[in-house]
């Protein structure tokens, strides 16, 4: 009798994390060059029931919470949570069908803070920032697929991706983390498909401002000069040698 | 390499050409050869350098990160001095793995770690197992023998070289120390059909390429024919979690390039370098008979060398069932640690062959691997190969093109890529990550293209700086860089059509292709 209590129980549980159909969760997420940054969220779902959706942000500390497109009466909280922030979509009523859900967030800042303490040995050259974003589904329904779109102000580029979670399976083609450019701006887009309850996925980004050391062009073109004059015999005429 | 070298300026004698315990992989330079090589070696050093600094100045491509493009930029400086030679390779390479530091494209410990890699073991590993084979005589046995139970046509001495370089493929795996122990053979028997340095002849010509072609195309007979089969062999198991066994490879590879060699050593003969009829003969009165004195002079089989056939067979028994080891053993020994087995009991005291001071390790040439290694593996992980092949490829749209198509191009494009470029390790680690990754975007088993793509690896014979041992060879002066081209680019044609109607039959019975007019889901 238990066991069927418990099977029904679990019956139930899986009915509701069917309940909604969570099929692309993207977010845009454009860093200023003062370090803050402009989020946009898309959540494209499925046969949505009434009720309290939540979700994960993926970042701590959002302000300015505002939903920008969503059927009438739809609510958005936000809440803090294990340090990140947690989103409550109220809906008031069944939405059959496919819905776009559209809300936008602002961050205070958007790299973590590189600066050593006082003694501590330097990790990162000057100028460079961190950026970490971290993802974990910590709402029953499955997440079809997950993107953020991480836009670079002008003037910043890209150094290094240094981590980029979890490793892709066999059958994944797309990498985790590709650089490209979105609306004239560098962009690292991380994407992650199937996310289950628990699952999760990151990535750290080493950023620097697009300025080169002069010094190479220096250091090059005299050690150039240097062969040249120094060598010269090894293409002077025999007897010259 | 030197004493090959050295053989150009006075006229050695058929005992001196024999004695092959004197040849030793030498780091030192080679002396540019002709006045475009020297100006090529005067201009290099500056050509790289504004390379560099051209690549890395360019404003930054929009898929490309900063480590990326600065990756690019040392690894096309490095390139160009390579090819150019201002400084020997190994220096280059040491300087590769500097600026891969200052540019912030590697962390130090990623280029140390390179020395480490497992590659690298099996060629010290391969050096020293190398050395029993000059010690013990036994190279020298087996060469003489074929020599002298072949040798009596110009056809069949050529021959007997093909079917030497077969053998020894699989037993030394670094193609230039089976150069260096097999060039005074070629030299002597080109010598005696009357092909010598001043006086090459056609004859000289087919000895020369068709044992080059050889020494390279046959190393793809194995996946431990070379490191960078082994190379190819881990990036598809772990980009395209595929597992490639020792059999799996030699059944694919070992057709292709037989079939291509012997078809070789025809139209080399009747197409290319057509001998004259007193080419075809020997013109060296008593020439073979010289040989057959040696031969006989070596009397029986010595311990040692009977000692050296055991070791040998021991690793190469090791090599070839490494399917079964985990059922044997329960552990798998991998091509490096059955080296390491051999190396151990060739070097143990009393017992052994060698002491360690008489073992030929050429540390200058896996200083040379290692910086390609570094490389190599910057351009990957910064994704600068990946974002490079992309560009490639997307220009050519290949989505729902039948395979056979896709397997054409990416066939064709692998085996002449290696005439850019100098280090089969460095195309590998380029080429091979791109073909997994295209096969995975297209739709196909990431095998089907890079097991294939991987078998061009050592066809690296186009021009004379295109291997090791193409410099090797390209110093006896036999033959024109015209030549080398004209023979390397029929052979790689040829491997191309030969590997293409593989695809279609046996690749495909085999399960490694599908069909060859098949369209992706």
């Amino acid at each position: 009798m238990k066991t069927l209590r418990l099977l029904a129980l679990l019956l139930m549980s899986t009915g509701l994390a069917l309940a909604a159909d969570l099929q692309n969760y993207t977010i845009r997420l454009q860093a200023q060059r003062d370090g803050s940054g402009q989020g946009l969220a898309t959540l494209q779902v499925k046969d949505l029931a009434a009720g309290t959706l939540s979700l994960p942000l993926g970042f701590a500390a959002a302000e300015e919470l505002h939903l920008e497109g969503a059927p009438a009466g739809v609510r958005l909280e936000a809440s803090p949570h294990n340090g990140m922030t947690a989103l409550k979509l109220q809906i008031p009523q069944e939405l059959p069908g496919r819905t776009t859900l559209r809300w936008s967030f602002r961050l205070k800042q958007v790299f973590q803070n590189t600066q050593p303490k006082p003694g501590e040995k330097s990790t990162l050259p000057a100028g460079s920032r961190l950026f970490r974003h971290a993802f974990v589904n910590t709402q029953e329904d499955v997440l079809g697929a997950y993107r953020l779109e991480f836009l670079l102000p002008e003037g910043f580029m890209f150094q290094t991706i240094r981590e980029q979670l979890p490793k892709l399976a066999k059958s994944e083609v797309e990498p985790r983390v590709r650089l490209d450019k979105l609306d004239g701006c560098q962009s690292a887009t991380l994407q992650c498909s199937k996310l289950m309850q628990g699952d999760g996925l990151s990535m750290v980004l080493e950023v620097v401002p697009v300025r080169k050391s002069w010094a190479w062009l220096v250091a090059g073109l005299t050690l150039a000069g240097l062969y040249l004059y120094y060598f010269r015999d090894l293409v002077a005429a025999p007897e010259r040698r | 390499m030197a004493a090959v070298a050295d053989s150009a300026t006075k006229v050695p004698t058929l005992q001196e050409l024999l004695d092959m315990e004197k040849m030793t992989l030498s780091s030192k330079t080679r002396a540019a050869q002709s006045p475009t090589e020297q100006w090529m070696r005067y201009l290099g050093f500056p050509g790289g350098i504004l390379l560099f600094l051209l690549i890395y100045f360019l404003p930054a491509g929009a898929g490309l990160s900063a480590a990326a493009q600065s990756g690019a930029a040392c690894f096309a400086l490095a390139l160009v001095w390579w090819v150019t030679e201002p400084f020997p390779t190994y220096v280059t390479s040491l300087v590769l793995m500097f600026l891969l530091l200052v540019t912030r494209t590697s962390n130090a410990k990623a280029i140390m770690d390179v020395l480490g890699m497992e590659v690298i073991w099996l060629n010290l590993l391969a050096f020293i197992l190398a050395s029993m084979l000059v010690k013990t005589r036994l190279a020298k046995r087996m060469a003489l023998w074929l020599v002298v139970r072949f040798g009596h046509k110009a056809s069949w001495a050529l021959l007997a070289f093909l079917v030497l370089q077969l053998v020894l493929a699989p037993l030394i795996p670094a193609t230039a120390a089976r150069c260096v122990m097999t060039l005074p053979l070629m030299i002597v028997v080109a010598t005696i059909y009357g092909s010598t340095e001043s006086t090459p002849n056609a004859f000289g010509k087919n000895m020369m390429l068709l044992n080059l072609a050889c020494i390279s195309v046959l190393s793809s007979i194995t996946m431990t024919g070379s490191s960078a089969n082994l190379i190819a062999v881990g990036l598809i198991q772990n980009m395209g979690g595929q597992r490639v066994y020792y059999m799996d490879w030699m059944r694919v590879g070992a057709p292709v390039a037989i079939l291509t060699m012997v078809l070789m050593w025809l139209l080399g003969q009747k197409l290319l370098f057509r001998m004259k009829p007193e080419e075809q003969v020997p013109q060296v009165e008593g020439g073979l008979d010289l040989v057959r004195h040696q031969f006989e002079a070596m009397g029986p089989l010595g311990f040692q060398e009977k000692k050296a056939i055991a070791i040998f067979g021991l690793v190469l028994f090791l090599w070839m069932t490494d399917i079964f080891h985990m059922r044997w053993f329960g552990v798998e020994i991998s091509a490096p640690f059955a080296a390491l087995l051999g190396a151990v009991i060739v070097l143990f005291p009393r017992w052994g062959i060698l002491s360690w001071a008489e073992a030929d390790i050429p540390w200058h040439l896996l200083i040379f691997s290692a910086g390609a290694y570094a490389g190599g593996l910057a351009l990957d992980s910064t994704g600068a190969a990946e974002w490079g092949v992309r560009q490639l490829f997307g220009g050519m749209n290949l989505k729902g093109v039948p395979f056979g198509i896709t397997y054409t191009v990416v066939i064709s494009v692998m085996m002449y890529s290696h005439l850019l470029t100098t280090s089969k390790t460095v195309r590998t680690l380029i080429m091979i990550p791109i073909i997994i990754t295209l096969a995975k975007a297209l739709g196909w088993s990431p095998i089907s293209l890079a097991l294939p793509a991987a078998l061009c690896i050592d066809w690296v014979v186009g021009l004379p700086i295109s291997g090791k041992p193409n410099v090797i060879m390209f110093s006896t002066n036999q033959y024109t860089v015209g030549d080398n081209f004209k023979y390397g680019m029929l052979t790689c044609t040829l491997g191309v059509v030969i590997l293409v109607i593989s695809a279609a039959t046996w690749f495909h019975w085999l399960g490694i292709t599908p069909s060859f007019w098949a369209v992706a889901p």
